[in-house]
């Protein structure tokens, strides 16, 4: 029996959201509640069979709770794929609940891959099995998507590793035809460094380069990489360079492993001819990845704190402005114009946040700005989207005929940080615009795609091999975890029951 | 150095509605940005209904906030009025502060943000200021100040002028002026911190001008280190005033 206190006591932590999340074990969905500990914002939730759940969802609680007002209300796209039956997060996607349209399409070419990074959400490699998406369902998920959209921004080719499938230039080409404004590539750069006629075939079609880079150190190339490919990268830059291709260094920070190297990639980037963004991402604990506490992981408060500790000559924290598109805490973003080492944050020429304030609103925003900042702080965000704002009379009036060249000296930053099983919280999954597109032409939020276990099921189907359900390599699951036959966990008893779903389906 | 009022008045205009100065101080044209108009406007106590001129209004913001935050109807007067509103709340008036183009006791309230120190004649302004007002009403001022201990003389030039800092008066002698107008000076506070920030974001934008016109900067540069000097030494800040006509 519980000893009996002879005094009431508070409770050490303050009580803001309940929500729904997922048993990081068999999936079931479950009731979660969000608290403020020690300045900590921390998601919790127990599942009838696995116990309770603890994960660090932002490492600092003022900043969370100050940025619920960059929350731009949703936009409807012009079809829905499913239809509400089950509740948020198992009718993806997506479904009229959901609050957001898909900025970003993202459509995973193959499984196939030419490393076998120790660290990759996608669980992708040299396997025995897998897919390689044909032309034809290409073609046809890029048409869902338009007929979502009407004409989508950015589409994603990502993997496994998209440069190794036979058809990418052509993929590239099609997406173009089917107007979308830009596409990205998401490569290790193996192949834009090893084979020059690729790289001028890019140079030809112009995608924008989305380059895996996650620090200049041996270590940090092998404990995420498994491989030293610093000389690949390095090529692979040059050869971006010279082919005109514009890229954004795209780097996994792991805790412990290259939080340290953050602010050499940016001054890195700055100063690199090829690169305007920098992408930070904490890692993803869905897929294959190192071992990790969940209360001690590094989240998007973290990183703009390590950026402004590392480099602190150019940015501060408070040249990050939260991306109001998705949920504000999901995305960070900050632009300057550099010229050499002259780096001089939009924050400090413009009161962004004003702008992108939609539930104070004491100010009244010029409608012209603000719109060209909500393109800029997006996720769909790609280079040139600050021209709308640069055009405009109040930002940029004496230096209008300068635009072009204004244009090359703006660069980016993002801080995004991706959910996983343990920290799940639907009252943001329900506001994503990073969508999965599917074979099927499902367009299902990333964040759910990975960590509810679409990609397994989505994996299966185009394999044909069966796909355990993939459980976070977390430390406290220890006991239960063992490995999959592509290099993520998998736990020997997850149960894989549905005795509830949305709801626990009983009245009283 | 001196310079004739007149001269002081048109250039301090000119240069206020020029692309240059948009450019370099933004949306808002005074320390403490639109926050502290905010704080202005609730000190004025007014509401629907209530008419409120807006001395030296720039380019409107302020007008315009003032009608969204308190729902009253706003004339600015400037030199360089904007050409019209697009709020049938506001209008703007071409007008001098030291002669206002409106009737005694004509209105609810006086704004008046970063002006009073480019003004030649100050004792006529404070008075003209305390005549539109109606009994009862109140003034809300904010403006660059410095104390007594006197300004450096490179801060004595047109440009300075223009920059709001060659003819900045200590706190309560705008307080006496405002007085010996025949307003009663309800309160006064600094705000030092405003003027800092707005001196880091024309300092930011005098960067990026210089990234392509590296020639082009170098006066503004050298007043933005006078002025940044004279704060950190004390000598220069910003201040409110808050008073109401008896």
């Amino acid at each position: 029996m519980a000893e009996r206190r002879t005094a009431k006591v508070d409770r050490d932590e303050v009580f803001l959201e309940y929500t729904k999340s997922i048993c990081p074990i068999c999936k079931t969905v479950v009731d979660a509640e969000v608290n403020v500990r020690d300045n900590r914002v921390i998601l919790r939730k127990r599942c009838r069979e696995h116990g309770l759940f603890e994960a660090l969802v932002y490492s600092d609680a003022e900043l969370y709770v100050a940025q619920q007002r960059f929350n731009k209300p949703g936009t409807i796209p012009l079809e829905f794929q499913t239809e509400v039956r089950e509740g948020c997060p198992l009718d993806c996607g997506m479904c009229p609940e959901h609050k957001q349209h898909a900025c970003l399409g993202l459509i995973e070419l193959n499984s196939g891959c030419n490393l076998d990074c120790p660290i990759c959400f996608a669980d992708s490699g040299h396997q025995p099995d897998g897919f390689a998406l044909t032309y034809e369902q290409v073609e046809f998920m890029l048409e869902r998507f338009v007929a979502a959209e009407g004409s989508p921004e950015v589409v994603q080719f990502s993997g496994g590793e998209p440069t190794i499938h036979p058809r990418i230039l052509d993929f590239i080409a099609l997406a173009g035809t089917k107007g979308i404004r830009v596409v990205m590539l998401n490569t290790n750069g193996i192949r834009i460094a090893r084979d020059a006629h690729f790289a001028r075939e890019l140079g030809r079609l112009k995608p924008h380069i989305y380059l895996q880079f996650d620090g200049f150190e041996l270590e940090t190339h092998l404990a995420i990489r498994g491989k030293d490919l610093r000389a690949d990268k390095e090529l692979a830059l040059a050869r971006c360079a010279e082919e005109g291709l514009t890229v954004t260094l795209v780097c996994a920070v792991e805790k412990g492993v290259n939080e340290h190297e953050l602010g050499a990639i940016v001054r890195f980037g700055v100063l690199h001819p090829a690169v305007n963004s920098v992408a930070f991402q904490p890692v993803t604990h869905s897929g294959r990845h190192l071992e990790f506490d969940p209360l001690e992981r590094l989240t998007n408060a973290d990183v703009m704190k390590l950026v402004a500790a590392q480099v602190p000559e150019w940015f501060r924290l408070d040249d990050f402005v939260p991306v109001p598109c998705c949920f504000p805490s999901c995305r960070s973003m900050s632009y300057a114009f550099v010229d050499g080492e002259t780096v001089v944050p939009f924050t400090r020429l413009l009161e962004i946040e004003d702008y992108l304030d939609y539930v104070s609103n004491r100010i009244y925003p010029d409608k012209a700005v603000r719109s060209a900042l909500e393109r800029m702080f997006s996720s769909s965000a790609t280079p040139g989207a600050e021209r709308a704002l640069l055009a405009c009379e109040c930002f940029g009036i004496d230096l209008v005929g300068e635009l072009d060249q204004l244009e090359q000296k703006v660069f980016t930053l993002v801080v995004q940080d991706f959910q996983d099983a343990y920290t799940l919280n639907v009252r943001q999954l329900m506001k994503c615009c990073i969508a999965e597109i599917t074979p099927d032409g499902r367009l299902i939020p990333f964040c759910a795609y990975n960590s509810v276990g679409y990609r397994e099921q989505v994996r299966a189907q185009l394999s044909g091999v069966e796909v355990e359900p993939v459980v976070p390599n977390a430390k406290p699951l220890q006991p239960l975890l063992r490995p999959t036959r592509y290099g993520s966990r998998t736990a020997s008893a997850n149960g894989r029951g549905r005795t509830n779903a949305t709801n626990i389906g009983w009245r009283l | 150095m001196t310079f004739a009022g007149g001269e002081i008045k048109a250039c301090c205009a000119a240069a206020y509605s020029s692309a240059t100065a948009r450019f370099l101080l933004g949306d808002s044209f005074h320390p403490g940005g639109a926050a502290l108009t905010s704080r202005l406007a609730w000190a004025l106590h007014v509401g629907p209904g209530d008419l409120v001129v807006d001395v030296a209004c720039g380019p409107g913001s302020s007008a315009y906030q003032l009608v969204r935050e308190t729902g009253c109807e706003v004339i600015g007067v400037d030199l360089a009025p904007p050409a019209e509103a697009d709020d049938p709340r506001v209008s703007f008036l071409r007008g001098d502060a030291e002669a206002l183009p409106l009737a005694d006791a004509s209105v609810d309230g006086v704004l008046c943000e970063c002006a009073f120190c480019t003004f030649p004649d100050k004792a006529t302004a404070a008075r003209e200021l305390a005549r539109v007002l109606r009994p009862g009403a109140r003034l809300a001022l904010s403006d660059l100040i410095w104390q007594p201990d006197g300004l450096p003389e490179s801060l004595a030039s047109l440009e300075a002028w223009v920059g709001c800092v060659a003819d900045a008066r200590p706190l309560d002698e705008i307080g006496g002026l405002l007085q010996e107008a025949g307003l009663v000076v309800d309160l006064t506070e600094a705000h030092d911190d405003a003027l800092a920030a707005l001196l880091d974001r024309i300092e930011a934008r005098l960067e990026v001008v210089a990234m392509f016109a590296a020639d082009g900067v170098a006066v503004g540069r050298e007043l933005l280190h006078e002025v940044r000097a004279a704060l950190d030494r004390g000598l220069l800040g910003y201040g409110v005033v808050i008073a109401h006509r008896l």
